[in-house]
């Protein structure tokens, strides 16, 4: 029987996997999305409606046994009693780290991959970050700019649907908008204190996020129960779950094989392009092989480069599309938890109903206008307010009928800003293989060497600085700075290791996240990132796949590919 | 391809046409994880008399149930049992049985005998040496998500309030009705602070 050969093969189904999958079938390409983990079916895996007293620990979570199989995951704030198994073992995906620079690597491997647990916060780039590297003299230039992104950015909105708030800023563009959320009681208040105390600085606005408040293209708006990371029976957030992978299926063209851990793709050095790719069977731990024409892996930053970095050939001793010796450098993730909290009076007969899952938004103000003097680039604050339940009584002196009476109702409105930056490229922040380790499934681990920079260090500082300035001037009281000492990894924005760049010399991707040393082969995800912005980066990279996929199809019908 | 169920799944992702009210009930039923079991595993008979005397003064039964209802006892022994460290479950339990020592050196016998005018003098002077510790503490450490507990937060009665407010507060019965409105399919950003919401 002779070989079947896909047109496309797409490694990873998350959030740009999904994308790939349903760009390339819906433009006529048989597809065959390989996905290393479970399948997951929304009708039984979602869990989002179970409440907390029938979960065994009542979201205390399960101690014991996240210390033993999920010891890096459960540092993720996701990793709960309910959502746990929509993060990996980390017995069966080891990687290693050098002793005094921890890395944390969250990572989801099923059927939808991180898509399902993302934070949904979805914010454009703009060109004051895409110009950044070229104005600074770091790094490599982009070789694309805002005008190459905005359409592309419009598209995948449209699709997925992004509820918002326009505010006219050209550092961070306006999309493509849902209605937005409203602010709480709370959030109004400190809004008004930063539009009068900062005009023309700083603005509040509510968050950017992939979560519907009305019907969008069949599904349905948000029912507010808020944990949207355990799954959402009403496909209310954009997942590939909910709405690509259905998307690439209803073409008819996609195939979609879970229990595929991909060790290596096969180069032929003839025709200078991918032949194929090796799988390990999660279950039967059988190798095998499929061809295609085209090959995009969308398997996470991390997970595309080991790919890379494990298909090495004698040209490409280091690493396949390594002719620049860039594959793996480069690693960033944005640095977060500068911040403050405080409390906010007047308010105590108002309250929120239900649980929006969304916070607010401060755009980027540093070294927008006007240049800091303590670092490059700059960071925006997610957060908001909250009242305070009744964990606040753990804390405090009491007991009896008074205090269980005060603890039934709410208790002080609670203020805080977190502050999320960005991070530089630097070339000693690298993976490698570890030739000493495998995971469950054979194929070799990453070692990853990264640690945060003196930019961002100072950044984090102030975060916290600038975040009490908006809570004095809005009144609060107790205000509380902090500084988290958070390793890298803990963002889970983890990207570059394979940027994008005009010279094949020291970039590994072009401007279509296309290899450079093989035409057929593109790489999608967060590993294409020439710089990070301080924006949350999913949007991004769906945008980045949707224009490779639209490229790529293109290049083939031309006969180029 | 070996597996064609990988195809079957997304079959299964139809779109809703309202909100389902109805499925709520229907999946929170298929994914109950367990029924409490009735028999203890750590706690003996007179240390869950105890346990169960002392919740209770914390969160009474007043004009809605209190800790003995919702069946904290039974949540403190699982976690006794499956989640603390050894060395959490031995503090504990030694607690215990010096609140039994106090009693018994102040009004002559074992904790559960005493009134409860006694039995609220105990708690009362166990929880302001959680207080009188706590104020000494440095203010918490913020740099990091996770710091380790405080001496005050390993006292016995500041682990008695702890458990006894999450087994009381997460309980069917206990969970407040601002918690409680997780389906009610809406969002009121500034409502008044009492009076039911209404689903849509």
């Amino acid at each position: 029987m002779p070989e079947k050969i896909y047109d496309a093969i797409v490694v990873g189904s998350g959030i740009t996997g999904g994308w790939a999958a349903k760009e390339l079938t819906e433009k006529g390409l048989n597809t065959l999305v390989l996905e290393a983990g479970r399948s997951i079916t929304p009708d039984v895996d979602y869990i989002e409606m179970v409440p907390v007293w029938q979960v065994r620990f009542r979201g205390l979570r399960d101690r014991k046994r996240l210390a033993e199989e999920q010891p890096i995951q459960r540092l993720g704030g996701g990793c709960d009693e309910w959502a746990n198994k929509f993060f990996v073992s980390d017995k069966e995906n080891p990687y290693t780290t050098e002793p005094d620079k921890p890395f944390l690597w969250i990572r989801g491997r099923q059927v939808g991959g991180r898509s399902i647990t993302w934070g949904r916060q979805s914010y454009r780039l703009s060109e004051l970050d895409l110009q950044a590297n070229a104005r600074e003299g770091i790094a490599v230039d982009w070789p694309i700019g805002y005008r190459d992104l905005a359409p592309w950015y419009d598209y995948v909105e449209d699709f997925i649907g992004v509820s918002g708030q326009a505010e006219g800023l050209a550092h961070l563009p306006d999309g493509k908008f849902l209605p937005p959320m409203p602010l709480n009681c709370a959030e109004e208040l400190v809004k008004q204190a930063i539009a009068r105390h900062f005009p023309g600085e700083r603005l509040l606005t509510i968050g950017r996020a992939a979560v519907l408040t009305a019907k969008h293209r069949g599904r349905l708006a948000c029912h507010y129960c808020g944990p949207c990371h355990r799954g959402c029976m009403t496909r209310s957030y954009f997942s590939s779950l909910n709405a690509t992978l259905p998307a690439a299926e209803a073409t008819g063209r996609l195939t979609l094989r879970p229990y595929s851990v991909v060790q290596n793709l096969i180069f032929d050095a003839k025709k200078r392009r991918i032949s194929g790719v090796r799988i390990i069977d999660g279950q039967t731990l059988r190798a095998l092989e499929f061809r295609a024409k085209v090959v995009f892996l969308c398997a996470s930053a991390l997970e595309s480069t080991r790919i890379l970095l494990n298909s090495a050939t004698p040209e490409f001793p280091n690493g396949l599309a390594n002719s620049s010796g860039e594959l793996g450098r480069n690693l960033m993730d944005h640095t977060m938890g500068g911040g403050a909290s405080g409390t906010l009076l007047g308010l105590e007969e108002r309250r929120a109903i239900g649980n929006r899952p969304n916070g607010i938004y401060v755009p980027r103000f540093r070294n927008v206008k006007s240049k800091h003097s303590g670092f490059l680039r700059g960071y925006g604050f997610q957060g908001g307010a909250v009242h305070t339940n009744w964990r606040r009584g753990i804390e405090m002196s009491g007991f009896g009928a008074d205090f269980k009476h005060m603890l039934r109702d709410p208790g002080p409105w609670r203020f805080t800003f977190y502050g999320f930056g960005e991070c530089l490229p630097r070339r000693d922040n690298y993976v490698e293989i570890d030739k000493e380790r495998v995971d469950a499934w054979g194929v070799p681990v990453l070692k990853i060497h990264c640690s945060w920079g003196e930019n961002e260090r100072a950044m984090l500082k102030d975060m916290a600085i600038t975040a009490a300035e908006m809570l004095a001037a809005a009144g609060a009281r107790d205000i509380e700075p902090f500084v988290e000492n958070n390793p890298p990894g803990l963002t889970i924005h983890e990207m570059g290791t394979a940027r994008m760049g005009n010279d094949p010399k020291t970039s590994v991707l072009n401007g279509y996240c296309q290899a450079h040393d093989a035409k057929n082969l593109f790489v999608t995800d967060g590993a294409c990132m020439t710089s990070s912005g301080n924006q949350n980066p999913s949007l991004t990279y769906m945008a980045l796949t949707s224009r490779a996929c639209y490229y790529a199809v293109e290049q083939m019908k031309r006969g180029a590919l | 391809m070996e597996r064609r169920e990988a195809i079957r799944l997304l079959a299964t992702a139809a779109i809703l046409p309202v909100f389902p009210q109805k499925l709520v009930t229907l999946c929170r039923g298929v994914h109950a994880q367990l029924a409490p079991s009735a028999a203890l595993r750590v706690l003996n008979a007179d240390q869950d008399a105890t346990v169960t005397a002392m919740a209770e003064l914390i969160i009474p039964t007043t004009d809605t149930p209190g800790a003995k209802a919702a069946r904290v006892n039974e949540f403190i022994d699982l976690m006794l049992a499956e989640w603390y460290p050894d060395e959490d479950r031995a503090r504990f339990l030694a607690g215990l049985a010096d609140v039994d020592a106090r009693s018994r050196v102040a009004y002559g016998k074992n904790f559960v005998n005493c009134d409860e005018r006694d039995q609220v003098a105990i708690l009362t002077a166990l929880d302001a040496e959680v207080s009188r510790l706590r104020e000494s503490e440095k203010p918490s450490d913020l740099s990091s998500k996770t710091p380790p507990p405080t001496p005050s937060q390993k006292h016995f009665f500041h682990m008695l309030k702890h458990l006894t407010l999450i087994g009381y507060f997460t309980s069917e019965i206990g969970t407040p009705s601002e918690e409680r409105h997780q389906f009610l399919d809406l969002y009121r950003p500034c409502a008044p602070l009492h009076g039911e919401p209404k689903a849509s």
